[in-house]
């Protein structure tokens, strides 16, 4: 029975906890800021707690626009984007392994190749093309991305993660006459919870933090998204920092909440490289 | 339903994502190179004119130069730096995960919301970095050592270094993959090397190196893809494309300022598409370098 | 050449004791065959004598020196893995030249000890291959050559045959054993095959729930083995145990023992115990034939009985053995 290496050696721990330390700075600071009072003047020495601590910043984002909305509209469409686009990618990962041969391979080359167009290269057309149908102003256009799974990258994941699965455990399935979708939902999906778990969490990013998208199609304030929201407080008091921290955190605390549930799964210490197939 | 009916209802959202939301609108990025269009007017074919003013447009030849400068630079940094977290923390240790977090939690962080963080990070005079620099310092302008902090924000080079900075904490994504791949590693061949008598420079560069090279390749290809896209969010936010004059424009700004403030859409795509060829070169290239550089790997 | 002793070694892992207090040499220039069933302990030996495991109490020596503490580059012994550990991005010439370029030998000492030892285990036609060209057989030459071509004190093989099939194994055994003929190291290899152990090693050791069972030639643990669970595990079919009561049908044994008989010492004919013939399995030129009454007998394959058949069963009282109940130790005869 072979033990795991259980113990850091030599320099290796002290560097890990500088390297964290560094990494957590940005969160830190983007807290500790939106905690200072507004109005006040530079601080002589570094402080990583302000004296006094103050929420009156957050007071001041909500009420120079209105970000309680924004953040509602956010989760709406969150909520509406994510499980669409776990759906597809899934259903999709998985269509590609059951799809032999030459289909199989033409599919991941052309994800592949999906996968390296620059987003920039696509903004231009998609927004004609939603012009075109009347779509501009409204939610649709960031919601559209979901059918794509979001990314050829996360369905690249699960046919990835479906591929490791042994093969006899489908085939044994489709003797007893599973259909595809039964095998999808009763065999691969269960055996997969870390992609998924995973593939959630990345598309919640995403998605959250869209900024592009929204920035361009979304004009009416009432349909702004939290990133477009913290946009605004930008260009209204572009140097009331405890303000625009303050927004900020809004939008990074659920993020960072929902990171730190999902990442138990693909980066504790148990889990070692299986976590992508088994 | 049969089941090859249902193996292609699967797939069909995708595909149909796929065609509607990549493949057409890159072909429709190619046509629109090839004209002018503002939107209203149905658009007019010009030739190459489009490709001709980019070659003379001053501003294009900056965006273009931040970009590939930016890319440069911030790419094997992060690609270094992502490795470097991955190997530091593959062991299954106790506790580990909170380091691997750690490392991984400014990437999820909204791009917008990070950029604001860096507007504060970085102002000369009340962000906490010069704030820190100028702590020691002799008056309220100068460092411990006696000269001015950098301005950041409002200097040209000292900008472009900003949003160099910035990039080097966002590297959570390779960092995981390169995690995985390394602990996907037979363990038997470093217990061979062990028994070797192998350095631990001899190990990385004989046994770790060789065997993530493929991984590494195609993170290089996606990082220098991403960098030269990744600038659009910290130069509309933090720096506006500044400070003066444009130091901090990059490519994926130009396009949007061209074809969502000017209305040029032909043009903007014009420079997508040059932009885009130079990717695809940039890329061959690297996989061209590596590729040789592999073979003298061999004992 | 030297010796490897492992004294008093203790190894635990967590809540579990992997080794119990081991006591084991391997004499200067024998091929020692650790065997044992799965989780016994052995690789876990193996890999405390390589170093690659640090034992918790106890020493081990090689030759005469004390490597406890010696990381496993620094105690001058060679590993052939189960899984053979080949670099699958160098040829066969650079795996096999892995350890002597890594310390940086003169490339000329480099050319002939690879020549030597890829002459020696017969892989000269592959040099130029990569591993994934090879077959199991051929690789597992590869990394024996790899082995060979420091000229360590010691050698140590972890199941190296296991991953093998059936044909290649027996083939490769007769090559491990022509290879400790030509270069007389000292060698520790450890398996879970028992037939395997009888067939290659000078000594064998058992081992069983990290402890040694027995230690000798194959004749004495075969012939002569210490205990109940050494007596149960090597043979093959293995040995029939009777207690008291079914033992008596044939010879009566004193109280608190078990009486145990290897299936090659029964002889089916007209006289002894009237037995029923359950089954009869043929292998090659031996029968293996099950009897009721759970005895199994080992006759050459022409004289089987047929299933079904009435036959008499019976063997020496020389040839059977005596275990005590409770602690499974041997027990001579009176």
């Amino acid at each position: 029975m072979r033990a795991g290496e259980r113990k850091w050696g030599g320099w290796r721990q002290p560097a890990a906890i500088a390297v964290a330390v560094a990494f957590l700075l940005p969160l830190w600071f983007m807290v500790s800021g939106s905690l200072r009072e507004p109005g006040l003047p530079p601080p002589r020495a570094p402080e990583l707690i302000p004296s006094p601590i103050s929420t009156a910043s957050y007071h001041e984002a909500f009420d120079l626009v209105d970000l309680a909305l924004y953040t509602v509209n956010s989760l709406i469409v969150v909520a509406l984007t994510v499980p669409l686009a776990v759906l597809v990618a899934s259903l999709a990962g998985f269509g590609m392994l059951l799809v032999a041969g030459r289909a199989r391979v033409v599919l991941v080359v052309f994800s592949f190749a999906a996968l390296m167009i620059p987003v920039t290269a696509l903004l231009v057309p998609r927004f004609t093309m939603f012009r075109w149908l009347g779509l501009i102003d409204t939610w649709v256009p960031l919601i559209a991305p979901a059918l794509l799974g979001l990314s050829p990258f996360y369905v690249l994941l699960f046919y990835w993660s479906f591929r490791r699965l042994p093969l006899e455990l489908f085939e044994a399935a489709r003797l007893e006459g599973m259909s595809p979708f039964g095998m999808w939902r009763r065999l691969g999906m269960p055996l997969v919870r870390p992609v998924t778990i995973a593939v959630a969490l990345l598309a919640f990013i995403a998605s959250w933090g869209n900024f592009l998208e929204p920035l361009v199609y979304l004009f009416d304030p009432d349909l702004y998204t939290l990133p477009l929201g913290l946009r605004s407080l930008e260009t209204l008091d572009r140097t009331n920092y405890p303000m625009l921290l303050a927004g900020a955190v809004v939008a990074t605390a659920p993020v960072v909440f929902a990171f730190m549930i999902a990442q138990r799964y693909f980066l504790h210490e148990d889990r070692g490289a299986g976590w992508l197939g088994r | 339903m049969s089941e090859r009916r249902q193996v292609v209802l699967m797939l069909t959202p995708y595909l149909f994502g796929l065609v509607a939301l990549v493949a057409a609108p890159a072909l429709v990025t190619f046509g629109l190179a090839f004209t002018e269009y503002d939107l209203i007017r149905p658009p007019e074919l010009n030739g190459f004119d489009n490709f001709r003013e980019l070659l003379d447009d001053e501003i294009f030849g900056i965006a273009l130069k931040n970009s590939l400068v930016f890319a440069a630079i911030a790419v094997p940094l992060r690609l270094v730096g992502a490795l470097g977290l991955a190997l530091l923390l593959h062991r299954r240790i106790t506790g580990v995960g909170a380091y691997r977090s750690s490392a991984a939690l400014p990437t999820v962080i909204p791009d917008i919301a990070y950029g604001l963080v860096w507007l504060w990070l970085f102002n000369p005079l009340y962000g906490p970095i010069n704030v820190l620099l100028r702590w020691q310092g002799d008056s309220s302008t100068t460092t411990a050592w006696g000269v001015q902090p950098p301005q950041w924000l409002t200097h040209p080079n000292d900008a472009r270094a900003a949003i160099i900075i910035m990039s080097l904490f966002t590297i959570g994504e390779g960092f995981v993959i390169l995690l995985v791949t390394r602990q996907g590693l037979p363990s038997e061949l470093y217990e061979l090397a062990a028994l070797e008598d192998a350095t631990a420079w001899g190990v990385f560069r004989r046994i770790t190196l060789p065997l993530m090279a493929p991984i590494l390749l195609l993170l290089l290809a996606r990082d220098t893809i991403y960098s030269l896209q990744w600038t659009f969010v910290p130069a509309l936010v933090v720096t506006e494309g500044g400070p003066p004059e444009f130091s901090t424009t990059y490519v994926p700004l130009f396009v949007y300022r061209n074809a969502f403030e000017f209305l040029r859409y032909g043009y903007a795509a014009a420079a997508t598409l040059l932009m885009f060829a130079l990717t695809a070169l940039i890329v061959w290239l690297q996989w061209r370098i590596v590729r040789r550089w592999r073979k003298g790997f061999a004992i | 050449m030297s010796r490897i002793a492992l004294e008093g070694v203790q190894k635990r892992f967590g809540e579990t004791t992997a080794l119990d207090g081991v006591d084991l040499e391997a004499r200067d220039g024998e091929l020692l065959v650790v065997v044992g069933p799965s989780g016994c302990g052995k690789s876990t030996l193996l890999r405390c004598v390589a170093g690659l495991e640090a034992v918790d109490e106890g020493a081990i020596r090689i030759g005469d020196r004390d490597v406890t503490q010696l990381r496993p580059a620094a105690r001058n012994i060679s590993m052939v893995f189960q899984s053979y550990a080949l670099f699958p991005h160098l040829t066969v010439r650079e795996n096999i030249a892995f350890g002597l370029v890594v310390r940086e030998e003169p490339k000329q000492v480099v050319r002939e000890r690879v020549a030597e030892a890829s002459e020696l285990v017969g892989v000269v036609d592959f040099l130029e291959r990569r591993p994934y060209q090879l077959s199991g057989g051929e690789r597992q030459r590869v990394a024996l050559a790899r082995a060979l071509v420091r000229r360590p004190d010691a050698f140590l093989l972890d199941e190296p045959l296991s991953n093998l099939d059936a044909g290649t194994r027996v083939q490769m055994r007769t090559e491990l054993r022509r290879l400790h003929r030509e270069i007389g190291s000292t060698m520790v290899h450890v398996t879970h095959d028992q037939v395997e152990a009888l067939t290659l090693g000078d000594r064998i050791a058992v081992l069983d729930a990290g402890r040694v069972r027995q230690v000798g030639t194959p004749d004495e643990v075969h012939g002569r083995p210490n205990d109940r669970f050494v007596a149960g595990f090597l043979g093959s079919p293995a040995m029939n145990f009777f207690g008291r009561e079914a033992a008596r049908r044939f010879y009566e044994i004193p109280k608190g023992t078990v009486l145990g008989v290897r299936p090659e010492h029964v002889r089916i004919g007209t006289h002894g115990l009237r037995t029923r013939v359950d089954l009869v399995e043929v292998a090659g030129s031996d029968a293996y034939v099950h009897l009721d009454r759970g005895l199994v007998a080992r006759v050459p394959a022409h004289l089987r009985p047929d299933e079904g058949a009435n036959v008499g069963a019976a063997f020496d009282r020389g040839a059977a053995h005596l275990f005590d109940e409770a602690t499974g130790e041997r027990r001579e005869w009176q």
